[in-house]
């Protein structure tokens, strides 16, 4: 399976020139793994949330509605998870602050 | 004692803050600094070096809120496309003036004054052209292809045409980048005119073969490895060209979050950008006199130091890049092949080594522009022009540009994981190794640039 989806070849350094560079990005599965693909562009996703994210972004004027739906419960779950993120990345924003504040006061 | 006794009056410059030591790069190429600045630096190293990599850190945790595509669409676009109607008229001029400066600097540099600060062919490469236009390109736009005399003359001979081997790719010039410096670090280039102007001289002939024999376009797209730099560093501007080759103006840095590069060799070159910064400083440490002493007592040749330390250097930091690329489909996780995160990445560290390249050169080109005067004004006269003292404040504008440098690097990579990854928080997991990187190589600088200052070794 592995390089199964990969469109753009191995030589990048072949494609000179000014040819456009829409979808340049290569694919690497590893043989072990089963990935899912998008049925629209053949991309393979780790998750059946990414490829609901992805289908969204990508495909929004062709998806059916059960797609749709995939794609707004796995944004909402999505925007749980970031929240979560985010208060982890104040917290450790805060104690960077207040710990050099602290360690230039007494150095 | 080559490049760092070109002006030995810039000790003003002190050092203020913390990461104000940043700034000594700014003399260390500006003369010889020795304990100088470290005397009025308060804070222990492990202190300043922690700073340094919490700050990058700590913009990526900033930069990681910011997770609406739109608005980070809304930040990189805003492109206008310009019209230049005496474009054809400027590339004349420019190519025309390129010329003459290169006629110059060959003249100058064998019948010129032996001081170097009032030879010109020493005060154009260095103050005006390494510096000075180094930084235009990046701060402004990139008009080397306008400028290169070589490419001028080159216009003016045959063109055979043979075809470059493609697969070489970029590797031939990332090998000629490496090169150049190590022969800018070994060579006495600032203070010997006549060896600049040989040095040019010999440049100038393997530049002008490589472009008759594969024909210009090639030769500047590929094998040219300042051709390359500078059209790396113009990628960081806000003056550039769109794809049908009209000049745009566009949000500075915008550019380098496209996905610009061809292939894993061109990765490799923007690796060498940033290497070839820190091998400059790296090998005016104690710690590299130790190393080479070590390595000469066990029986290495002196003369492989300088080559060595360089490839090796560079091998460090390319397999470092190669392996965050690797590791990033693991934290993201994503299925996107490592070259291809290793091509998207690389982009935002040239704004990096631009942030790096202010730093080091702006002071020094304010403070050779009387220099640069006189070399216009009265080429063959030994003057000794003054050097402008840059007041004590410029180390923070040094300062100002690597840390801005950072900044662009961060969105830029920011934007460029929300342009590959469907998941927000995969987008911002997949900067986890990169970041890593990056605050690896600020504490790497910052370590350099407190290390004593000391005479290269082994070196004639
Ligand atoms: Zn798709």
């Amino acid at each position: 399976m592995t390089d199964a989806t990969q469109r753009s070849g191995d030589g990048f350094g072949e494609t000179h020139g000014d040819e456009t560079d829409d979808d340049r990005t290569a694919y690497d599965v590893p043989s072990d793994e089963t990935p899912v693909e998008c049925t629209y562009c053949g991309r393979p996703f780790e998750s059946d949330a990414l490829l609901a994210l992805h289908r969204g972004q990508v495909h929004a004027d062709v998806i059916t509605d059960d797609e749709r739906a995939a794609y707004d419960s796995a944004h909402e779950a999505e925007s749980g998870q970031l929240r979560r993120f985010r208060l982890k990345a104040l917290a450790v924003l805060v104690v960077i602050y207040f710990g050099f504040l602290m360690v230039y006061a007494l150095v | 004692m080559r490049r760092r006794a070109l002006v030995p009056g810039l000790r003003a410059v002190a050092v203020a803050s913390v990461l104000a030591a940043v700034a000594r790069p700014v003399l260390a190429h500006g003369g010889s600094l020795g304990g100088g600045a470290r005397e009025s630096l308060t804070v222990p190293t492990w202190l300043m070096l922690a700073t340094g990599g919490a700050a990058v850190g700590g913009s990526f945790l900033l930069a990681s809120f910011a997770t609406d595509r739109s608005a980070i669409d809304a930040l990189l676009d805003g492109r206008r496309t310009l019209r230049l109607p005496v474009e054809p008229a400027l590339r004349l001029v420019a190519g025309a003036l390129g010329v003459v400066v290169l006629l110059g600097v060959l003249v100058t540099g064998y019948v010129g004054p032996t001081d170097p600060l009032s030879n010109p062919a020493v005060v154009v490469v260095w103050g005006g052209w390494w510096a000075g236009f180094a930084m235009s390109t990046y701060l402004v736009g990139n008009t080397w292809p306008a400028v290169n005399p070589w490419r001028t003359v080159v216009s003016a001979l045959p063109d055979f045409g043979r075809s470059y081997r493609w697969r070489f790719g970029a590797w031939p010039s990332v090998a000629g980048l490496l090169a150049l410096v190590w022969i800018e670090v070994v060579s006495p280039l600032a203070d010997e005119p006549a060896v600049l102007a040989t040095t040019v001289l010999g440049y100038s002939a393997v530049t002008l073969a490589g472009a008759v024999v594969y024909g210009p376009e090639t030769w500047f797209s590929e094998v040219d490895p300042v051709a390359r730099v500078f059209r790396y560093y113009g990628a960081v501007a806000p003056f550039g060209r769109a794809e049908d080759g009209s000049p745009e103006l566009r949000p500075p840095g915008s550019a380098v979050s496209s996905d610009l590069l061809d292939g894993v060799d061109e990765v490799a070159f923007v690796v060498a950008l940033l290497w070839v910064t820190t091998f400059d400083g790296f090998v005016a440490t104690p710690a590299w006199r130790t190393v080479a002493r070590w390595l000469v007592g066990l029986g290495y040749p002196p003369a492989l130091l300088y080559p060595g330390a360089m490839l090796a250097g560079f091998a460090l930091f390319f397999g470092l890049y190669l392996l965050a690329a690797r590791l990033a489909r693991r934290t993201a996780p994503t299925y996107v092949a490592t070259a291809t995160l290793a091509r998207r990445f690389a982009p935002p560290l040239l704004a990096i080594a631009a942030g790096y390249h202010v730093a080091h050169f702006l002071g020094y080109f304010l403070s050779l522009t009387p220099a640069l005067l006189t070399a216009v004004t009265a080429p063959l006269a030994t003057v000794n022009p003054p050097l402008l003292v840059v007041p004590g404040w410029f180390g923070g504008v040094a300062i100002a540009g690597v840390l801005g440098g950072h900044l662009v690097a961060i969105l830029a990579a920011h934007a460029t994981a929300f342009d590959l990854f469907p998941g927000r928080l995969q987008a911002i997991r997949s900067q986890y190794p990169f970041i890593a990187v990056m605050v690896c190589y600020t504490m790497a600088s910052l370590w350099i640039v407190t290390r004593p200052d000391v005479p290269l070794p082994y070196l004639p």
